[in-house]
């Protein structure tokens, strides 16, 4: 069992590569559905059942120079290929509707489901290069999604998306190169790789690594200033492609960069370091700016893009103050954000399919006419404000006490401001949909309510419920994310 | 054996007399009695030089009965032996390769004072090589500068009439600055004969005395020889010279009429002055200095002409500066880089003006490059000459002049002075370059395929074809096997004082 | 083995395309059987001398004092006699297609039999002279095939080609002749040659001279700033640009760099001099300055040859490491991109010959109608910008860790100027990979499939799965380079 980890990561890859060839998948779109359905589902089993398998560790074939490819099931592992394959199934069940909206379905979910495997991949990385490895391939597949459209503009944003991960993974490389020479080890462990007697050695040189892969790596989860790139990438992909851009993708930048400071160098060495200020100054810039551009921005798939530039910031912030609290809040956030910004991604998808409304201010009234949809959206802005008792308090109460203990000196004080601010931003951006959505201001027109597809309307519902119990009973997540803080610091 | 010591003497007399006996033959005649003397000139310096490499010592032969310091004598050793040699082999390749074209250029009436001509020239180089006598020299040097005028100007076209006064004035002026010279020399060391004269002046050193007339002296009669060889800036009569000569007289004007005058400038430094007097006096600096703007100035030139002939003409001009940049850079590996230059260069320019004419001949005899475009077709060997020529000018490796670049730029590495040794190594590789772009692109346009190939009747010129698969066939010799060559000039060298 | 047996290779390609300009063969297939044959016959005996290693040289002839021509195997020799040998054969019958409808085939396959040769000749050279005069001798020859269409672009190309050519050589004859006179011989010996009792204290000059040699070299290497002569030979037929300028000619002056660096002059002079600095300085601007420029270039063929101008500012940035490391990145480099380019080359190639689009513009949604040709140009770039599992990646990764490994600031320097190279890759190529696949809104279907035949698509097809495989399993190949990088081999 132990040398089978790579089913899960291959299993979908040839999913997607079988679709692409088979004749019958192009024109029958029933018999599609149900192929590409029973290979999520099947990942999804496959990816939970692996999970049992903590600690089996794989390596490959060497790729340069004695540096095998190698794979590794742990908790980190455990955490974020159980999300992928959840939201992966979401998502595909809500794009096999959507998508007859958009065309070129075939070749949407071929690479969707190649990207699931390349994905999973990352998770089960277990050392440096792998981890590049697939970072790379991830950034090749994914841009499909960007493209879809295939207009000028979904190319242009597809371009922009490509060269912000290339800049950003071509620095990260040269943090890989640095360490590959200098570290006793790239592969990963809890804690890091260093002694302290190593650490001094080269230590400007080491430090320069950890900043440049650090910035690098966090650029796919658009921390600035490699930020750029993602409000005008996300829109362009179909909804249920945003949604997992914004839900999942982002948080491979986060799960790179937990890899690399704390599996690779250890928060004991970082801490203090002014690698770890600027790393929690560009959280914290991130954080205020995403949620100011949210606030402004008409466009709504474009608006919720802002947004996930300034909540994936707050993960960032957490890990980066190197305290328990922080990172429990961090890793929780992780979960929590996936799953409201899925919602919102999809049910702006709904809207769109439905009404082909894409700004906000078109969107009075639409509570009335899709009550159930608004209804989860509403439930997920709420976890994404940071409202109790739902899902998104626990992390942000998490987060703000383990910012405040972190002690660097001015973000002490200025970190829980700008949280605080940025709560607020948060509801005022988010919360116009539901008011207007329900409350229109234009009068009574009749706003007949529009019936929504199961395919559609099950995951929104899945979705609000689970930020629902995620709130209340967060117990058991808790628990494992402290475990994985406490290992790792 | 010891009879071969006659063989200088006799070679020239034989010459000058059956020069005068042409000048009563009709054409015909004269053009059988002139290849005989140049064949049995060749002969002769063969056997020559044979016997000085086996003897391996250079002998004085003394004229009439009258010993030194009165008389005249004649010495040769191993370095005039290889240069007299080469010169007859030449002289007759040049001559054969052109006759076709002279019985197209020259009147009927006047072919036998052509050949007069060439029977005086080759006497007048056989006697600058061997001369051991500074008046001597001195006379053979007049007759050559008549004979060369007469070569031009044999021709008969107005232009070829216009470049000759050009010359004759351009070269009395150097002679007069030789006779010059030469009476200053007399006056300080009361000799003519060469020998006597180097012992006076190594006197004259060491006590130290006379040294500015001595410096004159030398300066003199470098320009001299300099204007006559065409050094820049004293060069402007080459390029119509040889332009608007016959083929023949390009080649001989260009490979063995400079050559034979620096010959004579080289054996005087060594034979007259003494080398090591040479080698500290200040005209080598000028000479160098001259040498590498003639190697630049003439390719710049060379870039700009339209017309093969005159192309080639310019290209000498350079050639001839990195003879004097070798000689002028005041080292005897500097002199042995410029005499294997002298010898590379006459092989493959004279190659290179027998087949202009070949290529010509096949473009309604004209020299243009309009007219010559992918003449190299109509005439495949004329055209494979042209270019094994130009491999030797811009110095691909297997030709000789790959060889002579070689040995100029070891020169260079080994030259105690450091603003030479820079100067000369860039100096060398923008002659390169320039000499590469003109060449190959005279190559490209008589290489480019046209379409409608005319019938050019031509006759079947076998001589030529012979001449210049010989020429060919040196050329590659040279270029590979060119140790030999090189180990007998240096021992030459040694001797030559 | 006999050592005269190392004549065989040089002479039977120059002696065959010889033959066939005095006995012109009007047959087109007669000529194509005949010269592919010699070809074929030449790298099976190449290989087989590779492999077979032949003992000592071979002394042909004495040239003047000092100067012998010579030949021999050694390790460097192995490296790109084996690129020559390999890739010879494919470009022929790639050219055999494009030349189709050519004139003056015969002339043409005369000159491309004996330029083979004549680059196996400098393959083998075991000194100085061998070398210089080989290297002449391929201006020469390859001059006529960049002339061949005769017109007036071609021409000018032809000239400036010449003129930078012949300068080159004429300064790293300079040199030569130090070498000559400084050394103890001009054979290639590893390590260099240098008789220190005679340089003296003449160390700054020959430092000097060695600078001048290595750019004297680097015209034919392109090396900024005389790499003029590279885009506009691009107007060159394709076989011509693809084999000559992508591998054997750039290639050729690659090899004379790492020869007279390691070998003539050697690192230990070298090493930590300022000559040493300059060297790495202009192998960086030039990497910079050919990247960025071929951001802006529209016509396709030029793009790739700016591309050729940063990759071979790869290896001389590699070689100007002056390390046993530096020497395994630049003949890695020289390998994984001799293969590369000539692939996208063969690609480009194809584009032009069935469309006639020469401009990037012109490429939109070629994807449809070629998928072959531009899937296998997906593969090139991908591997051409350094994505792990590809050839690239292998041969990046050893001179990055090379440069890292010296702990030169300059080489930091050059470490992040090919990140940002790589970087930029993903602009100039990738964007065409885009485009040619999703920007296809006037595409009308169905598609008419313009992929050209069997004799273009089978080079192109085996040497993308030689990316693949040296991107794969590149252990042996790596063993091989740091062995011959040793000078154990």
């Amino acid at each position: 069992m132990e040398k089978m980890i790579w089913i899960p990561i291959l299993f979908p890859v040839l999913g997607g590569l079988i679709l692409s060839r088979l004749r019958g998948m192009e024109q029958n779109r029933t018999a599609r559905q149900i192929y590409i359905m029973t290979v999520l589902t099947a990942e999804l089993a496959l990816v939970f059942l692996f999970m049992q398998q903590k600690g089996s560790a794989l390596r490959v074939f060497p790729l340069v120079d004695q540096i095998p490819v190698y794979f590794r099931i742990d908790e980190i592992s455990m955490l974020f290929s159980g999300l992928i394959a959840v939201i992966w199934w979401l998502s595909g069940l809500f794009a096999l509707e959507y998508m007859k909206h958009e065309g070129h379905e075939r070749s949407y979910f071929v690479f969707y489901l190649i990207a699931e495997g390349v994905l999973t991949g990352i998770s089960y990385a277990g050392n440096l290069v792998t981890l590049y490895l697939c970072f790379e391939c991830m950034t090749l597949l994914t841009m499909p999604f960007v493209l879809h459209a295939r207009t000028r503009k979904s190319v242009r944003a597809a371009r922009k998306y490509m060269f912000y991960s290339i800049f950003g993974a071509s620095m990260s490389l040269g943090g890989i190169v640095i360490l590959a020479i200098y570290a006793p080890s790239i592969a990963f462990q809890p804690g890091g790789v260093f002694t302290a007697e190593v650490f001094g050695q080269h230590q400007t040189l080491y430090l320069c690594a950890a900043g440049l892969m650090i910035v690098g790596f966090c650029g796919k989860a658009g921390l600035f200033p490699l930020h750029g790139w993602l409000p005008t990438a996300h829109p362009q992909a179909p909804a249920p492609a945003s949604a997992v851009m914004s839900g999942i993708i982002t948080k491979m930048g986060v799960l790179t960069s937990i890899r690399v400071a704390f599996y690779i160098f250890g928060a004991d060495y970082l801490r203090g370091t002014w690698v770890q200020t600027l790393w929690m100054t560009l959280a914290v810039l991130t954080i205020f700016m995403g949620s100011m551009m949210a606030y402004k921005e008409p466009s709504m798939k474009r608006r919720f893009a802002y947004s996930t530039v300034s909540q994936v910031s707050y993960i960032l912030l957490g890990l980066a103050s190197m305290t328990a609290e922080g990172m429990t809040g961090g890793l929780l956030h992780v979960v929590f954000h996936a799953v409201s910004k899925t919602t919102l991604f999809l049910m702006s998808g709904a809207v769109i399919y439905y009404t082909g409304k894409k700004k906000v201010r078109e969107l009075d009234g639409i509570g009335r006419q899709m009550s159930a949809v608004i209804l989860c959206y509403t439930i997920a802005s709420a976890a994404l404000v940071g409202i109790p008792p739902l899902s998104g308090f626990v992390s942000k109460e998490f987060l703000a006490h383990g910012v405040m203990e972190a002690g660097i000196p001015i973000l002490n004080l200025l970190a829980p401001v700008v949280l605080l601010i940025s709560a607020v931003l948060t509801a005022g951006y988010l919360f116009p949909i539901t008011i207007h959505g329900y409350f229109p201001e234009k009068g009574e027109e009749s706003y007949e309510t529009i019936s929504i597809d199961g395919k559609m309307l099950i995951p929104l519902l899945i979705l609000g419920v689970l930020s629902v119990i995620l709130g209340i009973c967060p117990g058991r997540l808790i628990t494992f994310a402290e475990q994985i803080s406490e290992l790792l610091l | 054996m010891d009879v071969i010591r006659n063989f200088p003497f006799i070679g020239i007399f034989f010459c000058m007399s059956s020069g005068v006996v042409n000048s009563v033959l009709p054409g015909k005649w004269a053009k059988k009695v002139s290849i005989t003397a140049v064949t049995l000139n060749l002969v002769l310096s063969a056997a020559v030089l044979y016997y000085v490499i086996v003897t391996d010592q250079s002998y004085v032969y003394v004229m009439g009965h009258h010993p030194a310091p009165w008389g005249n004598e004649i010495r040769f050793g191993i370095l005039e032996g290889i240069f007299a040699t080469f010169f007859c082999m030449i002289m007759l390749l040049s001559v054969l390769g052109g006759i076709r074209r002279l019985e197209e250029d020259i009147s009927e009436k006047r072919s036998n004072l052509f050949y007069v001509m060439v029977n005086l020239v080759m006497a007048a180089i056989l006697a600058l090589v061997y001369t051991n006598d500074l008046f001597t020299g001195y006379v053979f040097v007049e007759i050559m500068t008549i004979g060369a005028c007469g070569l031009i100007v044999v021709r008969g076209e107005s232009r070829s009439l216009v470049a000759s006064v050009k010359y004759m004035i351009m070269s009395l002026i150097g002679s007069g600055l030789i006779l010059i010279s030469l009476s200053l020399i007399y006056d300080l060391t009361g000799h003519l004969l060469m020998s006597n004269i180097q012992e006076a002046i190594a006197q004259l050193v060491e006590s130290g005395s006379y040294m500015e007339p001595l410096a004159t002296a030398i300066a003199l009669l470098s320009v001299g020889i300099a204007i006559k060889s065409a050094l820049f800036p004293f060069h402007s009569w080459l390029p119509d010279t040889y332009t608007y000569a016959t083929s023949t007289s390009s080649a001989i004007l260009s490979s063995l009429i400079s050559k034979a005058y620096i010959f004579l400038l080289i054996k005087v430094y060594y034979r007259v002055i003494g080398i090591q007097v040479i080698f500290q006096n200040k005209i080598l600096h000028l000479l160098f200095a001259f040498g590498i703007a003639g190697m630049i100035m003439g390719s710049i030139s060379a870039i700009r002409q339209n017309d093969l002939k005159r192309m080639i003409a310019y290209s000498s001009v350079a050639q001839i500066g990195y003879i004097y940049m070798g000689i002028g850079m005041g080292t005897t590996i500097g002199m042995l880089a410029a005499v294997f230059h002298m010898m590379s260069h006459s092989a493959s320019k004279s190659m290179m003006f027998i087949s202009a004419s070949g290529l010509s001949s096949v473009s309604g005899r004209s020299c243009r490059f309009t007219r010559l475009r992918g003449a190299a077709h109509r005439n495949k060997l004329a055209g494979f000459a042209f270019l094994i020529g130009s491999f030797a000018m811009i110095g691909i490796p297997t030709t000789a002049g790959f060889i002579s670049k070689v040995y100029f730029a070891q020169a260079a590495v080994q030259s105690p002075s450091n603003v030479k040794m820079i100067i000369t190594i860039i100096a060398l590789g923008i002659s390169t370059i320039l000499n590469a772009v003109y060449f190959m692109r005279a190559i490209i346009v008589i290489y480019s395929p046209v379409q409608e190939q005319g019938n050019h009747a031509k006759r079947k010129d076998t001589l030529m074809t012979a001449v210049l698969i010989c020429f060919i066939v040196f050329n590659f010799a040279l270029g590979l096997y060119s140790d030999i060559v090189v180990d007998y000039m240096r021992a030459g060298l040694a001797m030559f004082s | 083995m006999k050592t005269w047996m190392l004549l065989i290779p040089v002479l039977l390609p120059v002696i065959g395309g010889g033959g066939m300009y005095f006995f012109p063969i009007k047959e087109d297939r007669f000529r194509q059987c005949y010269v592919f044959g010699i070809t074929l016959l030449n790298s099976l005996i190449v290989f087989w001398m590779l492999i077979r290693g032949v003992d000592g040289s071979f002394s042909v002839f004495h040239m003047a004092h000092g100067l012998e021509l010579k030949f021999h195997i050694d390790g460097l020799s192995r490296v790109f006699g084996g690129i020559l040998a390999f890739l010879w054969p494919f470009a022929t019958l790639y050219a055999f297609e494009y030349m189709r409808h050519e004139e003056r085939n015969n002339l043409f396959f005369c000159f491309y039999t004996m330029t083979y040769g004549i680059c196996v000749g400098i393959a083998f050279s075991a000194n100085l002279i061998t070398l210089y005069m080989f290297y002449e001798l391929m201006t020469l020859s390859t001059l006529t095939l960049v002339i061949h269409k005769l017109d007036q672009p071609s021409i000018l190309a032809t000239m400036k080609y010449m003129v930078y050519s012949i300068a080159g050589a004429a300064f790293a004859f300079i040199g030569f002749m130090f070498i000559l006179h400084y050394g103890t011989t001009t054979d290639f010996v590893y390590g260099g040659v240098l008789d220190m009792s005679k340089v003296g204290g003449r160390e700054n000059l020959l430092l000097f001279i060695f600078v001048l040699t290595v750019l004297g070299f680097g015209v034919k290497a392109a090396i900024f700033p005389f790499h003029g002569w590279l885009p506009t030979a691009s107007v060159a037929p394709t076989p011509v640009t693809a084999l000559l300028h992508a591998v054997a000619v750039v290639k050729a002056g690659a090899f004379a760099i790492l020869r007279v660096t390691y070998f003539s002059f050697g690192t230990d002079f070298l090493y930590g001099t300022w000559a040493q600095q300059i060297m790495m300085g202009f192998a960086i601007v030039t990497i910079l300055f050919a990247s960025s420029r071929a951001v802006k270039e529209i016509h396709f063929k030029r793009r790739l040859a700016y591309s050729t101008i940063s990759n071979l500012s790869y290896i001389i940035f590699s070689a100007s490491l002056m390390t046993p490391f530096g020497l395994k990145g630049s003949l890695a480099h020289m390998v994984t991109h001799a293969i590369m380019k000539i692939t996208l080359f063969f690609c480009a190639g194809a584009v032009m010959h069935q469309t006639g689009k020469e401009y990037i513009y012109e490429l939109k949604g070629i994807g449809r109608s070629m998928p072959f040709v531009m899937g296998c140009f997906t593969i090139g770039s991908a591997a051409v910008m350094g994505v792990p599992m590809l050839c690239g990646f292998v041969s990046k990764w050893a001179i990055v860790t090379a440069a890292v490994r010296t702990q030169i600031p300059l080489a930091f320097v050059g470490m992040a100027a090919i990140l940002f190279s790589a970087f930029l890759t993903a602009v100039y190529l990738f964007s065409i990979v885009v485009k040619a696949f999703f920007r296809t809104e006037n595409i009308v279907e169905p598609v008419k499939k313009e992929d050209p035949n069997w004799y273009m698509k089978l080079p192109i097809a085996v040497l993308s799965g030689m990316m693949v495989l040296i991107g794969v399993w590149s252990g042996p190949l790596m063993q091989l380079l740091e062995m011959i990088a040793y000078g154990r081999l």
